[in-house]
């Protein structure tokens, strides 16, 4: 099984994502509240795949998605992003960011977007 | 809460964490607005905030809390990055405290299981002017430039270098091929341009010069254009068709790809002006993080915090956990008091009974603690409160809360906030003078409320104290007597009883109904609410100086240590902390007035006597005082004395209120509920407060 980690500041938003991802086959190995959390935690735990909010306290995402690709050129990372955060989303792509998700979604997109990303 | 908001988790989630940041907001608001200006800490924060609420409002298509989200996000973008001077910031937090009221009230409805269908329009196009005005004072560029430029160093990245490439080839020979590809990306993916940004980027080195169609992906407009038309590229390479296809296809979202190889050069020499392509060096950027890189110390202390170390549970369940803890109580009396057991010698199974009830209380108390909540929360809000009503009354009145980290049960806590807020009202409205009348009479022209909670035994007090006028007895008394509220004769009135008449129902000393208080409802609303949680309310005042109000509300209410007794064949259980003493009566110590009135004399001085047999219409053979007992209970400052048949034994018990049939059909005084004693039975728990009323009056 595909192991994920949330990244997200809003428990609502990792709480969103960790139900629509319930019954598919993957396995939900963390949560993070914030970027540097994101990273220690893709260190130890090393998921297939990063669910990555862009504005968190501590650490952006972007700051957060530049070290671990760093650490792992090969990290898949998907953005999860809003309306108006255009310039941060192609500062993401820019530095190695899979794809990106744009707030509000539904389930089928996500589901849609990490198996894409995952290459299944 | 109904039955919807128990169902949905998502949604019992959504309410918690909105209302939470946006109380935190609120604070920050109002922190800042006392300096005059917002600093970036909080301006940084507010961003964040709203942001949050957008995505969760829209994820939760409450469409109009995120429009209205997002347009607070984008005051503050401004705010943040490009940090104009002189903005009004009176104006602004009026801006940002009206939505914040907004945003409080459709959550309020979502809570309450309506349609969230509040209409933000006027707001909206507020902040929208506001938004301009301060954009104005710092630039003249278009909109997306400010958040281009703005975002990429409000994340601290280092500026991405961009250059411009003119058609000029270079090295003409190896980048032999020339394809053009069309692109459609899946309906639903958002942010088209940024799709197209990334397929540009993703082709990185493989090509070398190109240009796409439409030229400029940063324009908002971009993306419907690729939507509806695709996204077209031109591009020189040395890699085959095979491999480009190959690199295409995995663009994630594509609905359709067309990849043509055209003839050399053939679209680029069409184009004679000169074409600006972006290109960024992607190469650079992760190794330059290095930079922010975090110690080893860091990283490890942040893996350790990775674990969640907190959960949220929402209250329905903390209640029924309340419960059964309480129902564990009375099966363990049940058990260890089982009537079966008299007079037999059971060793091992008092051990054991030890055992189980030392656990059950330990249990008891740490559920108990998982319940209780600081009153940080509700202090703060009133700061909100204060200022609302200086702004409209034009008074100025500092807020100082001592204490807040008192903590008192989660119910409770919901039962005190309106009161609260409307006794501050009060204070403020009625109490606190204009500054010119403070300066009249030497005082500061600020006025000062005291809000300060502290603990006092079983008791949370809280004491609302301000500098104001004071009462007015006189207006309070003239007032009582045409309500007929009196029930002292006037000649032996104290000042304190004369103050807490307008804790009386029909009560208010103004004569003009303001906005904010006094809407006909008054102070004995307050003090319903606040008995309704078995506290209660005093007030103490000294004119010209300002007055006093004291709360005193228990810390919980689900289980208290009381004292059982008998009286006949009913049980009746006083608070172990109202209860004095306990002694059996000398008949020569008893009085009696001339209205049948009868007193004890106890170390020299007087206490009424309340016999509960006759109160209560029991059937008892112990009417003689030298066969009973009188406890003797105090409850602020007032004492008296209970008589009954007999102590039974102390013991905590469960508090269940009384069912509604007996609350609503019989007016029950003196009774704060009931509860199940070891042996089965039901005990009445007197509300020791109640019955000195009942005492008075009957």
């Amino acid at each position: 099984m595909k192991k994920l980690l949330i990244v997200d500041d809003a428990a609502f938003m990792r709480v969103s994502i960790r139900n629509m991802l319930q019954n598919q086959d993957i396995e939900i190995v963390g949560e993070a509240a914030n970027g540097l959390i994101a990273v220690s935690m893709y260190k130890e735990l090393r998921p297939d795949v990063v669910t990555m909010d862009i504005t968190m306290p501590e650490m952006s995402g972007i700051e957060a998605l530049k070290l671990i690709k760093a650490f792992d050129p090969q990290a898949k990372v998907i953005m999860v992003s809003s309306m108006g955060q255009e310039g941060m989303v192609k500062q993401a792509i820019i530095s190695g960011a899979k794809t990106f998700i744009v707030k509000p979604f539904k389930e089928e997109l996500l589901h849609k977007t990490i198996s894409k990303v995952l290459g299944v | 809460m109904t039955d919807q908001y128990h169902n949905e988790p998502m949604l019992e989630l959504f309410i918690f964490e909105s209302m939470q940041l946006i109380e935190q907001m609120e604070q920050l608001i109002i922190a800042n607005e006392k300096f005059e200006s917002y600093d970036s800490d909080a301006i940084n924060e507010i961003f964040r905030i709203m942001h949050t609420i957008k995505g969760s409002s829209a994820m939760m298509l409450f469409n109009n809390i995120s429009t209205l989200a997002h347009s607070m996000e984008d005051v503050f973008f401004v705010l943040r990055e490009d940090k104009p001077q002189n903005i009004d910031s009176s104006q602004l937090s009026d801006l940002v405290l009206e939505g914040i009221d907004f945003i409080k009230v459709e959550i309020a409805k979502i809570r309450n299981g309506d349609e969230a269908e509040g209409d933000a329009a006027a707001l909206i196009e507020s902040l929208r002017i506001f938004h301009a005005t301060i954009k104005a004072q710092n630039y003249t560029v278009s909109d997306q430039e400010i958040k281009d430029t703005a975002t990429s160093q409000g994340n601290s990245a280092p500026k991405k270098q961009q250059y411009y490439i003119s058609k000029v080839r270079t090295e003409p020979q190896s980048y032999s091929n020339s394809f053009q590809a069309t692109l459609y990306f899946e309906e639903d993916c958002g942010m088209e341009n940024l799709r197209a940004f990334g397929v540009v980027n993703d082709l990185g080195d493989l090509v070398k010069e190109y240009y796409h169609i439409p030229e400029d992906l940063d324009h908002e407009d971009s993306a419907e254009v690729i939507q509806e038309q695709g996204f077209t590229l031109f591009f020189k390479t040395d890699r085959s068709l095979e491999e480009i296809h190959r690199t295409l296809s995995q663009t994630i979202y594509l609905k359709d790809l067309q990849l043509t190889q055209v003839k050399n050069s053939e679209p680029f020499d069409d184009l004679h002006e000169e074409r600006k392509i972006l290109l960024n060096d992607s190469a650079k950027i992760p190794a330059s993080s290095s930079r922010e890189g975090i110690t080893n110390d860091q990283k490890e202390s942040y893996s350790s915090a990775s674990q969640q170390s907190i959960i949220s549970v929402s209250v329905a369940k903390l209640d029924q956990l309340m419960d059964l803890v309480g129902e564990m109580v009375i099966a363990e009396a049940m058990v260890t008091q089982n009537p079966d057991l008299k007079g037999l010698e059971l060793n091992n199974f008092e051990k054991a009974a030890r055992q189980l009830r030392k656990i059950t209380s330990e249990l008891q108390d740490t559920v108990m603690s998982v319940r209780m909540v600081p009153l940080t929360g509700t202090f703060q809000k009133m700061n909100r409160t204060v200022r609302d009503m200086c702004k409209k009354l034009n008074k100025d009145v500092r807020l100082e809360l001592i204490g807040q980290e008192t903590e008192v049960d989660k119910n409770i806590i919901e039962h005190i906030s309106d009161p609260l807020m409307h006794l501050i009202r009060n204070s403020i409205d009625h109490g606190i003078e204009m500054p010119s009348d403070r300066e009249m009479k030497g005082k500061p022209r600020w006025g000062t409320i005291i809000l300060e909670a502290k603990n006092a035994g079983g008791d949370v007090l809280i004491i609302i104290r301000d500098d104001g006028g004071g009462f007015n007895k006189a207006k309070i008394m003239s007032k009582a007597r045409e309500k007929g509220l009196l029930q002292v004769p006037e000649d032996e009135i104290t000042d304190k009883e004369i103050y807490n008449l307008v804790f009386l129902p029909g009560f208010s000393t103004n004569e003009t109904v303001t906005e904010f208080s006094g809407r006909g409802v008054g102070m004995d609303v307050v003090v319903k609410n606040i008995e309704a949680v078995g506290g209660a309310i005093t007030a103490d005042s000294v004119p010209g100086k300002g007055t006093t109000l004291t709360l005193k509300i228990p810390l919980t209410l689900a289980i208290i240590d009381g004292m059982n007794i008998k009286v006949g064949d009913s049980r009746y259980t006083i608070p172990t902390t109202a209860i004095k003493e306990s002694f059996r009566p000398k008949t020569t110590d008893i009085i009696v007035d001339p209205d049948d009135n009868e007193m004890i004399m106890v170390r020299g001085q007087c206490f009424p006597i309340l016999r509960l047999h006759r109160r209560y219409h029991v059937n008892t053979l112990v009417t003689n005082f030298a066969d009973g007992i009188i406890i003797m209970v105090e409850q602020d400052d007032q004492t008296l004395c209970i008589f009954a048949d007999e102590l039974i034994g102390q013991q905590q018990v469960v508090v269940k209120s009384l069912p509604a049939y007996i609350k609503h059909t019989k007016k029950v005084t003196g009774l704060a509920g009931c509860t199940l004693l070891g042996d089965g039975s039901i005990s009445l728990i007197l509300d020791i407060a109640g019955l000195f009323t009942v005492k008075k009056t009957g």
